[in-house]
């Protein structure tokens, strides 16, 4: 440091001598109360506030996103008129929101990844319609059942695996889903056997139409925890340990119980996550919870933008209606993998996503979140940003496992 | 009774030792600098004194508490506080932010943060100026300051500051030191690893490492043999 550059030099604290140390040489020390008093003081740049016409601007963008989210899928003056298959898939675009921003939470925040998501989501699912369907409970209390069972079970795989991080604890994930998978998911009477277990739609909702608002209540459900736990203690020592995990030790963090803690809020929303895909089916089979899906939980996630919530929900979404083939058909490309590329609807996001990650890590790691970080900051209420979300807040290091 | 006593300390990465039976004592209240060249075992050692690293043997007592291979979390709320080398402030995070991660272990008591912040920022008032300030963009010789005002949030009774002066100009690093004398005049016993004689004045003793042994204790202007002299100190 050196008076030359330092960009304070123009404005020196009172008490402090013009030697460029920063310090006061003689002891003149000034409080911090005289210090705020200079920084209130300095000039600062107005905040940014949009004319009349940059606010009806904004409006009309945040009806139209409105309009799409809230009234194109449950047919509320919406001029297409969408099939219960239709409904169902934007139900599931929901669903995906709430397991990307699962996997957010312990890839985004505790720099861990889990291979084994697709055990988290389904325990979630199957824990959800033996409350309902064996116990006779309500779908309310299946859906806390089934976050509380993920909670738990993060708390128990993850205290012990939690021991070792990044590609071990990886590894540990991988082989507990594939072991959730190739057995509890066999168990007859828990999870129904290959006929699979009924999970009725919940009391008061009697249509696909319907589920897809009880969906999008629990998405914004989870989206207020996950900006609560940000903004917590828990959050910044997250920060911390991701940031430097030793520096983090010396302050006395421990690093293992937060990451143990992200583990189990990951877990409680995928629980919950797991609980909806249940019942949008009204039915629950161990057949679509493989590796494969943990793989897609994967990809969205980081395709969408580690940290980024938004960034997250678009991905996810994007990647559940690219693989029922909802996305094509409202772009009228309907039967363009099928009948250009040769490719069922359903391998899309498993061929698509590995190309799509290759881009997001090369040229934009802060994914789908760095795109629309612009358009989002003008939607707040700020300037138009071309460079909002740019690189330095992103670490290519996050996805490094 | 010293309040940090370090016997026959061994320490080392994998199977090779680094530490071959360090033995020191450090009294409330004094200002100790730790003396030795790159690869002496400086860092190791405070690291092992900070609970980073687990000793293979010997012990360390902290206030007549033996506390080797306790972890650093519980000895930082014991009143050990290291600011590591190489001023590793989070980066992305603001100046106020950094300060609040120092002050973990006394997060539930709101007052000790106040006037633990208000110390600070009397030590090092540049960084009061810059509070909301993203710690990346500071100079490095802020950076140090907010790194060892970090230490300081935990209300520490020992500081260990890890390389005071790496990387600082002769006037930033005299400045950092007269402030280290002014923690140590208010009360708290500190540990200073240098390479830098510029800090001897300071210290009211001076230990020297050499390949993983302490060869001299003792007061700067004791250094009486002609091979220390000139390796240490240049004269």
């Amino acid at each position: 440091m050196s008076a030359v550059d330092d960009p304070t030099a123009g404005h020196p604290a009172p008490g402090s001598e013009p030697d460029g140390s920063g310090l006061p040489v003689e002891a003149a020390p000034i409080d911090a109360e005289t210090a705020a008093a200079v920084r209130a003081a300095a000039p600062r740049p107005d905040r940014f506030r949009p004319a009349a016409a940059g606010w009806i601007g904004r409006g009309v963008v945040w009806a139209a996103l409105a309009w799409v989210v809230l009234c194109l899928p449950g047919n509320i003056a919406s001029p297409v008129s969408l099939s219960a298959t239709e409904a169902r898939g934007a139900s599931e675009a929901v669903v995906f929101a709430i397991i990307g921003l699962s996997l957010n939470v312990l890839i985004g925040y505790a720099g861990q990844i889990s291979l084994g998501h697709q055990a988290f989501v389904g325990i979630g699912a199957f824990t959800s319609a033996f409350v309902v369907t064996e116990l006779g409970q309500e779908f309310w209390l299946g859906v806390i059942v089934a976050a509380l069972v993920g909670a738990l079970q993060a708390l128990l795989l993850g205290g012990v695996a939690l021991r070792v991080t990044g590609l071990y604890f990886a590894l540990i994930t991988l082989s507990y889903g594939v072991m959730v998978q190739q057995s509890l998911f066999n168990v007859e009477s828990l999870t129904g056997g290959v006929a699979g277990r009924d999970a009725p739609l919940p009391t008061g909702v009697s249509s696909a139409y319907g589920y897809y608002y009880v969906c999008l209540g629990l998405l914004a459900l989870v989206l207020w925890l996950d900006w609560r736990l940000t903004r917590t203690k828990a959050g910044r020592a997250l920060l911390a340990v991701r940031e430097n995990p030793r520096v983090a030790a010396t302050l006395g963090i421990d690093i293992r119980g937060y990451t143990v803690l992200a583990f189990m809020v990951s877990g409680f929303f995928a629980g919950i996550g797991g609980a909806l895909f249940a019942h949008r089916d009204g039915f629950v089979v161990a057949e679509p919870f493989t590796f494969q899906l943990a793989l897609i939980f994967i990809i969205m996630t980081v395709v969408g933008g580690l940290r980024s919530r938004s960034g997250v929900v678009l991905g996810s979404a994007f990647f559940a209606l690219m693989g029922d083939g909802i996305l094509l058909k409202l772009l009228r490309l309907e039967g363009f993998f099928e009948n250009v590329v040769k490719l069922p609807s359903e391998f899309v996001p498993l061929v698509l996503g590995p190309l799509l990650l290759l881009l997001t890590l090369t040229l934009y790691p802060g994914g789908i979140g760095q795109q629309v970080a612009p358009v989002r900051g003008w939607l707040l209420g700020g300037r138009f940003d071309r460079h909002a979300g740019a690189v330095k807040e992103v670490q290519v290091t996050d996805v490094r496992a | 009774m010293a309040l940090l006593e370090v016997r026959d300390l061994v320490v080392g990465y994998g199977p090779h030792p680094v530490l071959h039976g360090v033995s020191l004592d450090i009294e409330a209240g004094e200002t100790c600098v730790l003396f030795g060249l790159n690869g002496a075992g400086k860092t190791t050692t405070v690291s092992a004194i900070a609970g980073l690293l687990a000793p293979s043997s010997g012990t360390i007592t902290f206030d007549g508490q033996p506390i080797a291979g306790r972890p650093a979390a519980a000895l930082v709320a014991s009143g050990i506080s290291l600011s590591p080398e190489g001023r590793r402030v989070f980066a992305r995070l603001t100046v106020e932010q950094n300060l609040q991660l120092g002050g973990w272990v006394r997060r539930k008591d709101a007052a000790v943060a106040r006037t633990q912040r208000q110390l600070v920022f009397d030590y090092f008032p540049r960084l009061a100026e810059r509070g909301d300030q993203v710690a990346g963009t500071l100079s490095g010789g802020e950076q140090q300051m907010l790194a060892i005002g970090r230490a300081l949030m935990s209300q520490p009774r020992l500081l260990l500051v890890d390389e005071a002066s790496l990387g600082l100009s002769p006037t930033v690093a005299r400045t950092v030191f007269e402030v280290m004398d002014r923690i140590n005049d208010d009360g708290t016993t500190v540990l200073i690893v240098e390479q830098n004689a510029g800090v001897l004045p300071y210290a009211d003793r001076v230990l020297i490492m050499e390949k993983g042994t302490l060869v001299f204790t003792g007061v700067g202007d004791e250094i009486r043999d002609a091979d220390l002299r000139s390796t240490y100190l240049g004269a």
